[in-house]
C-alpha cells in the first residue's frame, strides 16, 4: 500500500469519527487496516531519521484517534494500548510539530490510571509533563486536582468535578471513579460512625434512591434496622488483638543467628 | 560536619563561595599544596617550580599504572584515579604538553591531535629532567591516562565542543583495547565523555552508546566502569523525567557489590527519587540515608549533600515524620534548604495557609529541584496533621469548626475528610452525624499492641544489619606481610597512610555537577 492510500484511508477514518453519526463498528475497521497499513511505512521504528515527518504524523493521528475511539468503544485495554504507543510520538520525535490532542489525552490517561487506582503510575505519568503545562492545562489540572480531592478525601469535590470535566471522554472514566468512590465512602463510614440514618448515608454516597441505598448497604453487610430507619456498623471493638507468634519465633531465631555471629 | 582542618585552611580562600557554586571546577585558582609551596622567593619562578612539580607527579603516575598493570594489583591505578583531583587543580597547557612530549618517545597522529587540543608544543626551553628514569614502555593505560588529563582540563576551560570530540574517540579507543587493567581509567573516561554532552544539552544522543557499553562491561564484570554507567545512564533518563524508563533499567540490572562509596551514594539517591515518585516512601527513606550517609562529608560534595537531603525531607514529610530541626542548621545546607524549612513548618503546625504561601514563594525553587510534584503530595498531610492536631486538642469538636480551623470548602468536606482519616488510623474518633460532632477516643495504652515489638525489631535489625555491613567493609592484611620484614611493614603503613589521606580527599570529581538540577 502506498503512502496516498493510507493517506485516504486516514481521511475517510477521519471523517468518519467525526462526523455526528459515528459508525464505531466501521471505525474500528478502518483502524484495524490503517494500522496494517503503517506497519509497511516506519510505524513505531526506533530510528526516526529514516522516517519522514508526514509519515510520523499521519500514524500519530491515527493513533490518536484510536485512542478516543477506544475510549468510545469502552474499551480500556485497547484505550492503554494506544496510550502506550503514542507516548514515544509524543516523547521521542520532539521535532514533529506538537499536537493539539496530546495533553487532552495525556489527561485521559491520567484519569484513566486514577480509576484503576493505579496511584504509583499516575505520579510517574505525572513526573513527564512540561511545568508550565502543569500549571495551565486545564485537562492537566483537572487530573491533578481529582487526585488531590481523592487523597485527602473531599469526595464532594470529586464528584462536583463531574459537572466541570474538560472533554465529554472524561465521564467513562469519571463514572468507573465513582463507584471506586463510593466503596471509599462506604468504608471510611464504617470506622467513623456507629450508626447512621438511612437517609444520611444516601446523601454521603450520593444515592438518591432509597432502593439503591438499600442494596448496597446489602453488599456492604450493613445491619438496617428498618424501624429507626438507620443503618449500624461492626465496631471494631470486638475485634482481639492476636499475639503474631510466627512472626515472633521468627525474629528470635534471626536474632540468636546474628548475636552468635557476634560472639 | 566535620571537616578536616587542614581542608579548610586551603579552602580559606572563600568557603562561601565555595558553598553557593560547589562545583570544584574554579579554572583560576590555582590550589597549591602547603607542604608543596617553597617559600616565596619570586613569582615566576615559583610558578615554574609548581609546574615541574605537577608534572613531576604525573609522571610518577605513570609508574605507578606501570606497576599496577606489570602486577595485576589495581590498587595502584586506584591511587592514580584518587589524585586525579589534586592533579585536576594544577594542570595548564604548558605541563600538558610536557606530560605528552615526556611519554611519547616521537611525534605521530595522536600526539598531533593532543597537541591540537592542548594548543602549545612542549617547549624546548622547558627544563625537564628528560633522563629516561623507567624504560618507556608503551602502555594504552598510560595513554588512555594522558587523554582523560587533557578531557578533564578541555573541560575546566570549557571547551566542551572539542571535548566531545575527544571524548568520542578515547570512548572508542578504550572499547576496542579491551584491557581489565583499564577498566578503572575507562569508567572515568566514560564519566567525562557524558559530562560533555550534558554540559551541550545532548544527553539523548549518547544513551545507545552508554546502553551498549554498560552491557560489555556487564559481561567483563568490570565493576567500576558498571556502576559509572549505571549511573550515567539513570541520569541520562532523569535529565528528561523518564522515571519509567529509569525505573526499568533498576530492575533489569543489578548494581555491582563493590562499586566505590560514591557511585553506591549517587545510585542510593536515584534509587531514592525513583522510590519517592512510586509512592514507596519507606523504601525510598532507607535508599535516602543512605546515600546520604555514604557521601563523603566535605564542602566539595555540597551539591550532592543538598540535593539528597532536599529528597529525604521530602520523603520524611510523606511518610509523617517531620526532619530535625539540626539538620536545617548545618552550614553546608542551611541555605539550600530554607524553602524546605518552610514547608516543613506548615506541615509540622498543619497549616494549609502558610503550606500554599510557602508553595507559591519558592515554586521556581522547587520546579527546579524536580520537586514539585512531590511537593504537591504535602497537601494532604498538611491536612492529616491538623487533623491530628485537633484531635489531640479537644474531646469533642463540632464539624463546623473543624470546617474553619482547616479551611475547607465546606462541612460536607470535613466530614469525608475526618471520616478517612479515622480509616487511615490517623486520628482514632468517631462521628456523630446526626448532631454534627466528632469526637475522640480516649488514648489506647500503646504498650498493649504490638507496636513496641515492632518498633525494638526495627532497632535491633538495624544494629545487626550495622555490624555485618561493618565486617564485611574491614580490610584484612595479606599473609604474606604478616611475615615479612620490617621494612615492608614500614612501608605498607606508609601506603596505607596515603591512601587515608587520599580518602579525604576524594570525591569531588565523582560528586561533579550534582549541585545542578537533576
Amino acid at each position: 500500500m502506498t503512502l496516498q492510500n493510507i493517506k485516504e484511508l486516514a481521511q475517510a477514518l477521519k471523517a468518519e469519527f467525526n462526523s455526528p453519526s459515528c459508525n464505531l463498528d466501521k471505525c474500528g475497521q478502518l483502524l484495524l487496516k490503517l494500522k496494517i497499513a503503517l506497519m509497511e511505512i516506519s510505524f513505531l521504528t526506533h530510528d526516526a531519521k529514516h522516517a519522514s515527518t508526514e509519515e510520523l504524523l499521519l500514524a500519530r493521528d491515527v493513533l490518536e484517534i484510536g485512542a478516543q475511539w477506544s475510549i468510545r468503544t469502552k474499551d480500556i485495554d485497547s484505550f492503554e494500548r494506544y496510550i502506550a504507543q503514542l507516548q514515544s510520538y509524543y516523547n521521542d520525535y520532539s521535532h514533529l510539530p506538537p499536537s493539539s490532542q496530546k495533553y487532552s489525552l495525556i489527561g485521559l490517561n491520567l484519569v484513566c490510571l486514577l480509576s484503576q487506582n493505579r496511584i504509583s503510575d499516575f505520579h510517574t505519568a505525572l513526573e513527564k509533563i512540561e511545568p508550565e503545562q502543569l500549571h495551565n492545562n486545564p485537562s492537566i489540572q483537572y487530573a491533578i486536582k481529582l487526585e488531590q480531592s481523592l487523597m485527602e478525601g473531599s469526595y464532594n469535590r470529586v464528584w462536583s468535578s463531574r459537572q466541570v470535566v474538560p472533554a465529554a471522554e472524561y465521564l467513562f472514566f469519571i463514572d468507573i471513579l465513582m463507584g471506586t468512590i463510593r466503596n471509599e465512602i462506604a468504608s471510611c463510614s464504617e470506622k467513623a460512625y456507629t450508626s447512621l440514618p438511612l437517609k444520611d448515608a444516601g446523601t454521603l454516597l450520593f444515592f438518591t434512591d432509597m432502593g439503591d441505598i438499600l442494596n448496597f448497604a446489602k453488599e456492604r453487610n450493613w445491619k438496617v434496622n428498618p424501624a429507626e430507619q438507620k443503618a449500624y456498623f461492626h465496631s471494631s471493638a470486638d475485634e482481639k488483638v492476636t499475639i503474631p507468634a510466627e512472626q515472633i519465633i521468627k525474629q528470635a531465631l534471626f536474632y540468636a543467628r546474628d548475636m552468635d555471629r557476634i560472639v | 560536619m566535620a571537616e578536616a582542618p587542614r581542608r579548610s585552611a586551603r579552602l580559606s580562600k572563600g568557603a562561601a563561595e565555595e558553598e553557593k557554586a560547589p562545583k570544584p571546577a574554579a579554572p583560576e585558582t590555582q590550589d597549591i599544596d602547603m607542604e608543596a609551596a617553597p617559600p616565596v622567593i619570586d613569582e615566576a619562578a615559583r610558578a615554574k617550580e609548581l609546574e615541574a612539580l605537577a608534572v613531576a607527579d604525573i609522571k610518577q603516575h605513570f609508574v605507578l599504572l606501570a606497576k599496577s598493570v606489570a602486577t595485576h594489583e589495581t590498587r595502584f591505578t586506584a591511587r592514580v584515579i584518587r589524585s586525579l583531583v589534586s592533579v585536576r587543580r594544577r594542570l595548564t597547557a604548558p605541563i600538558l604538553a610536557s606530560v605528552v612530549r615526556a611519554y611519547y618517545t616521537k611525534e605521530n597522529d595522536v600526539t598531533e591531535r593532543l597537541y591540537k587540543y592542548i594548543g602549545q608544543k612542549a617547549s624546548n626551553a622547558m627544563d625537564l629532567d628528560d633522563a629516561p628514569v623507567q624504560p618507556k614502555t608503551e602502555l594504552p593505560e598510560i595513554e588512555v591516562y594522558i587523554h582523560l588529563l587533557v578531557m578533564v582540563w578541555l573541560l575546566d576551560q570549557n571547551r566542551l565542543n572539542e571535548g566531545i570530540d575527544l571524548s568520542g574517540a578515547t570512548v572508542q579507543m578504550v572499547q576496542e583495547l579491551n584491557r581489565r587493567s583499564l577498566d578503572q581509567i575507562a569508567a572515568k573516561v566514560y564519566f567525562y565523555y557524558a559530562r560533555f554532552y550534558e554540559l551541550t544539552d545532548r544527553l539523548a544522543e549518547i544513551r545507545g552508546t552508554l546502553l551498549s557499553a554498560q552491557r560489555t562491561a556487564t559481561l567483563r564484570r568490570d565493576d567500576d566502569t558498571q556502576s559509572t554507567l549505571i549511573n550515567l545512564l539513570l541520569r541520562n533518563y532523569f535529565h528528561y523525567n523518564l522515571y519509567e524508563q529509569a525505573d526499568k533499567l533498576v530492575s533489569k540490572t543489578t548494581f555491582p557489590e563493590n562499586a566505590s562509596n560514591n557511585q553506591l551514594a549517587r545510585f542510593m539517591y536515584y534509587l531514592g527519587r525513583i522510590k519517592a515518585i512510586q509512592l514507596e516512601y519507606t523504601e525510598s527513606h532507607q535508599n535516602l540515608l543512605q546515600a546520604v550517609r555514604k557521601a563523603p562529608q566535605n564542602t566539595v560534595t555540597a551539591g550532592f549533600q543538598q540535593e539528597a537531603n532536599k529528597l529525604l525531607i521530602i520523603v520524611q514529610l510523606l511518610m509523617g515524620d517531620i526532619p530535625e530541626r539540626s539538620l536545617f542548621r548545618q552550614p553546608v545546607l542551611r541555605k539550600a534548604l530554607t524553602p524546605y524549612l518552610q514547608i516543613t513548618q506548615a506541615v509540622r503546625v498543619g497549616d494549609l495557609t502558610k503550606f500554599q504561601e510557602a508553595l507559591t514563594q519558592h515554586s521556581a525553587t522547587f520546579h527546579k529541584d524536580k520537586n514539585y510534584t512531590l511537593i504537591l503530595r504535602l497537601r494532604h498531610n498538611v491536612i492529616k496533621t491538623g487533623i491530628r492536631m485537633i484531635s489531640l486538642s479537644y474531646s469533642r469538636i463540632s464539624l463546623r469548626d473543624v470546617c474553619i480551623k482547616l479551611h475547607l470548602d465546606s462541612e460536607e468536606d470535613a466530614e469525608y475528610i475526618v471520616a478517612k482519616a479515622i480509616r487511615d488510623g490517623v486520628i482514632d474518633a468517631t462521628i456523630d452525624h446526626e448532631k454534627g460532632f466528632m469526637r475522640s477516643k480516649e488514648n489506647v495504652d500503646i504498650y498493649s499492641t504490638n507496636e513496641p515489638q515492632q518498633a525494638f525489631h526495627q532497632r535491633i535489625a538495624f544494629c545487626l544489619k550495622l555490624h555485618n555491613d561493618s565486617v564485611k567493609a574491614m580490610r584484612f592484611p595479606s599473609k604474606a606481610v604478616d611475615r615479612s620484614t620490617v621494612e615492608e611493614a614500614e612501608a605498607v603503613r606508609d601506603q596505607e597512610r596515603q591512601l587515608v589521606q587520599e580518602i579525604q580527599e576524594e570525591g569531588d570529581s565523582d560528586m561533579e555537577g550534582d549541585g545542578g538540577p537533576l
